[in-house]
C-alpha cells in the first residue's frame, strides 16, 4: 500500500506557520492591503513575511540558503495564501525563476542570485512574451548578439508582470535566427537563450500597459536598445534556452493551479459561512435552499478533484518524473483548477447576491484573477492541444 | 541554565468546538489541533532566554497521546532544543500531569520551568501551581514579564489590583499570561531542522507515577444560543433597559 493521501508533518507545519504569519493580512490589515493593491503599491512587508516563512527557499538547494523541500510544500503555501484571499502573483514568477536557475545555471550564477532570492532581497520577473510571440514563443524576435565577452540585446517584450518591482528579469532572447535554427538537429527548439538582466540596465525603456483590472503589480512593455549583458549571465547553454524554459513552465502551471485551488477554497468557504447566517424569508438561513446549497456542493466536489490533480502534479515534479508526463499533469491541473476556481467564485457570487459586488467581500478581484488564470500563463486551448498530442497521440493541428 | 517548558495539545483556538451528540465529551473528530496558546507563549519566552544567552538549553515536554509529538515538533521548530514526550492514554487530570512533570523535573533538573497559566480546553489553571507544591519550588504565576537576575528570577504578575513584581529563588516555576510576549511563527528551515532534533518518549511507569483519576466528566453541553440583540436609540434608553429590563444596574 504505497498510496497515501495524508500530508507530512512538515507540510502541515509549514501551512500552519504561513497561516499564522499571514493572519494580520487576512484580518486587521486586509483593508490596508486591498488599498495598496488598488494603488499598485507593492506590499514589501508581506513579501518579507513570505521570505521569513521560507517560501522562496523551497526550490533552492541548501548550499544557497534554501531548503530544497520541493514544489509540493510550495504549492501548499501558494494555495494557503490564495485561500486567505491574497494573490501571490510576483512570488510565482520569482519562485519559478529560482527553480530555473537552481536546475540550469552555473554555480557562479547560483551563488550570485539564489541566496538573495531566498532572503527576500531580490525579486525576479520573467520576460518572454512579445507582441507577435505570445502563445507561439518561437516567433520571438528580440535578439541577443554575441560581441566579445558580452551579449547585446535589441528588441521588445510585452505583458511583463511586475517589472517595476523586480530587481532582475529572466529574459528569453534569440541567439540564432529562426531561419538558421531550422536546419539544426533540434529544429525550432534551437536558437533561444536565457539571460539574467538587471531591470535597471542601461538601454531598457519601460512603458506601463493600462490593464482593465489591477493585480497589484503592473504589466509592462519593454524596449531594449543595445542592452549589454555579460556572457556569463546565460542560464543553461547558449541556443538551448527552449528546453530550459519549457521545463520551468511546469512549476509555473502547477503553482498557478495551486493559486486557483486556494481561490476555490476561499470562495466556497466564505459563501457557505454566509449561507449559514443569511436569512431572507422567515427564520430560514438561505443555505437550507438547494438552489444555494447544491451549486456550492458541486463547486466543493469539483475543487476536491482538481486539487488532487494539482497535488499529484507537484508531487510528480518533485519525484522528477519524465518531463512530458509532468508537463501533461501540470497542464491538466492548471486547466481543471482554473475551471474549478471560476465555478467556485461564481457559486459564491450567486450565494452572496448584491453584497458579492462590494469591495469588502473581495469576490470580484477573485473573479478577475480566476478568469485570468484560465487564459494565463497558457490558454485552455493550448493545454488541450498538448494533452491531445502527448497523452493521446493525436496529430498536431497547428 | 536549562529551561524546561511544557506544551499541551488542544483544539486550535480558531475552531468552533462542538459537543458530541451524546453529550459525553467535546467532539475531536477531524478537528484541527494545536499548541495551547499560553504554552506557545511559554515556548517563546524560553527561546528568547536562549537567544539572549541566558538559557543554554530549552527542553520541551508534553504529556498525552502519541499525537502530542506534533506539538513537540512545532515547539522544536520554534526554537526548543529537544523534546520529551510522556505518553499517556485517555484524559489525564492536572494532578497527574503535575506528578509526571515532577518526574521530568527530577530527571532534567532545570533551573527554570515555564508553563502556560492554563489550557484553553480544560481552563483548570492548576498544573503550574500543583507542580510548585509537589517540587517545593517557588512559583510566579500569570507572568507578564520575566527577568533573570543572577540566582533569582523577577516575575511581574498581572493581579487584580494591577502589576505585582516578585523575586523568586532559582530553580523556580513561572506560568505565562497572555501579554508576556507575542510568539513567533515557525519557518520552513526551522521546521526541517526540528525533524532532526532528539525526542525521548517516557511512560508514566518510567517516571514512577501511577495514572489515577479523581475526576469524572459527567457531560458536555454547548452554551445556550445567544438571542439577537436590539439597537437602542439613545443612552437614556440604554440605561432604562439595563435598569428595568435586564436589571443589571440599579
Amino acid at each position: 500500500m504505497s498510496l497515501d493521501f495524508s500530508f507530512s508533518e512538515e507540510n502541515v507545519m509549514l501551512v500552519d506557520a504561513l497561516g499564522e504569519a499571514m493572519k494580520p493580512w487576512a484580518g486587521p490589515r486586509k483593508a490596508e492591503l486591498t488599498e495598496m493593491v488598488s494603488n499598485s503599491i507593492f506590499p514589501q512587508e508581506l513579501w518579507q513575511t513570505f521570505a521569513d516563512v521560507g517560501l522562496m527557499g523551497c526550490l533552492v538547494p541548501e548550499e544557497y540558503g534554501g531548503t530544497d523541500v520541493g514544489l509540493l510544500p510550495l504549492a501548499l503555501g501558494f494555495e494557503k495564501i490564495a485561500a486567505m484571499g491574497i494573490s501571490p502573483n510576483i512570488l510565482l514568477v520569482t519562485c519559478m525563476d529560482s527553480a530555473c536557475i537552481a536546475r540550469n545555471a552555473t554555480d557562479a550564477i547560483k551563488e550570485q542570485y539564489l541566496p538573495d532570492i531566498v532572503s527576500g532581497k531580490s525579486k525576479f520577473c520573467f520576460a518572454i512574451t512579445e507582441a507577435d510571440a505570445g502563445t507561439n514563443s518561437f516567433n520571438m524576435t528580440t535578439k541577443a548578439t554575441a560581441v566579445g565577452d558580452k551579449f547585446v540585446i535589441n528588441g521588445a517584450k510585452s505583458y511583463i508582470s511586475g517589472f517595476e518591482v523586480a530587481d532582475y528579469m529572466l529574459l528569453v532572447a534569440r541567439t540564432t535566427s529562426q531561419e538558421d535554427s531550422k536546419d539544426t538537429k533540434m529544429g525550432q527548439y534551437h536558437g533561444l537563450s536565457l539571460f539574467i538582466v538587471p531591470t535597471d540596465a542601461p538601454g531598457i525603456e519601460k512603458q506601463l500597459m493600462p490593464m482593465a483590472f489591477n493585480e497589484g503589480v503592473g504589466q509592462y512593455s519593454l524596449y531594449f536598445d543595445n542592452v549589454e549583458v555579460a556572457a556569463d549571465q546565460v542560464v543553461g547553454q547558449v541556443d538551448m534556452g527552449a528546453l530550459v524554459m519549457f521545463n520551468s513552465l511546469n512549476p509555473e502551471r502547477i503553482l498557478a493551479a495551486a493559486m486557483c485551488s486556494g481561490m476555490s477554497q476561499f470562495s466556497v468557504n466564505m459563501a457557505a459561512e454566509y449561507a449559514k447566517e443569511r436569512k431572507v424569508f422567515r427564520d430560514t438561513p438561505i443555505g437550507c435552499y438547494q438552489g444555494i446549497a447544491h451549486p456550492l456542493a458541486m463547486a466543493k466536489s469539483e475543487h476536491e478533484a482538481a486539487r488532487l490533480l494539482m497535488l499529484k502534479a507537484a508531487w510528480a515534479y518533485d519525484q522528477k518524473w519524465d518531463a512530458v508526463k509532468v508537463g501533461s499533469l501540470a497542464n491538466m491541473c492548471k486547466l481543471m483548477n482554473s475551471e474549478s476556481a471560476l465555478h467556485s467564485v461564481d457559486a459564491a457570487i450567486e450565494t452572496l447576491g448584491g453584497s458579492a459586488f462590494t469591495v469588502e467581500q473581495g469576490l470580484l478581484p477573485l473573479w478577475n484573477g480566476a478568469r485570468l488564470l484560465k487564459t494565463a500563463p497558457v490558454s485552455k486551448e493550448m493545454i488541450l492541444n498538448f494533452i491531445a498530442e502527448w497523452e493521446l497521440g493525436l496529430p498536431k493541428s497547428y | 541554565m536549562k529551561v524546561l517548558v511544557t506544551v499541551k495539545r488542544v483544539v486550535d483556538y480558531n475552531v468552533k468546538v462542538r459537543a458530541k451528540a451524546d453529550g459525553s465529551d467535546v467532539d475531536l473528530n477531524n478537528v484541527k489541533m494545536a499548541i495551547n496558546p499560553f504554552c506557545e507563549i511559554a515556548v517563546e519566552e524560553a527561546v528568547r532566554l536562549k537567544e539572549a544567552g541566558t538559557a543554554t538549553e530549552v527542553v520541551v515536554v508534553s504529556v498525552g497521546a502519541k499525537q502530542c509529538q506534533e506539538q513537540i515538533r512545532t515547539a522544536l521548530a520554534l526554537g526548543a532544543d529537544r523534546g520529551i514526550h510522556v505518553e499517556t492514554e485517555g484524559a489525564v487530570e492536572p494532578l497527574v500531569v503535575a506528578k509526571l512533570l515532577k518526574g521530568v523535573v527530577e530527571k532534567e533538573e532545570p533551573r527554570l520551568v515555564i508553563l502556560g497559566k492554563q489550557s484553553i480546553d480544560g481552563d483548570n489553571n492548576q498544573t503550574g501551581q500543583m507542580l510548585g507544591a509537589l517540587t517545593n519550588m517557588p512559583q510566579g504565576t500569570f507572568a507578564s514579564e520575566v527577568a533573570i537576575d543572577g540566582d533569582k528570577v523577577n516575575v511581574t504578575r498581572e493581579v487584580d489590583a494591577g502589576m505585582q513584581t516578585i523575586s523568586l529563588n532559582l530553580p523556580a516555576i513561572v506560568t505565562s499570561d497572555l501579554r508576556l510576549n507575542e510568539p513567533r511563527y515557525a519557518s520552513l528551515p526551522n521546521i526541517m531542522k526540528a525533524k532532526k532534533k532528539p525526542l525521548d518518549v517516557f511512560s508514566p511507569a518510567d517516571l514512577g507515577v501511577e495514572v489515577t483519576s479523581h475526576i469524572t466528566q459527567l457531560s458536555v453541553a454547548p452554551p445556550a444560543e445567544r438571542q439577537a440583540g436590539i439597537i437602542v436609540e439613545s443612552v437614556e434608553q440604554l440605561v432604562d433597559k439595563l435598569k428595568n429590563e435586564a436589571k443589571v444596574i440599579s
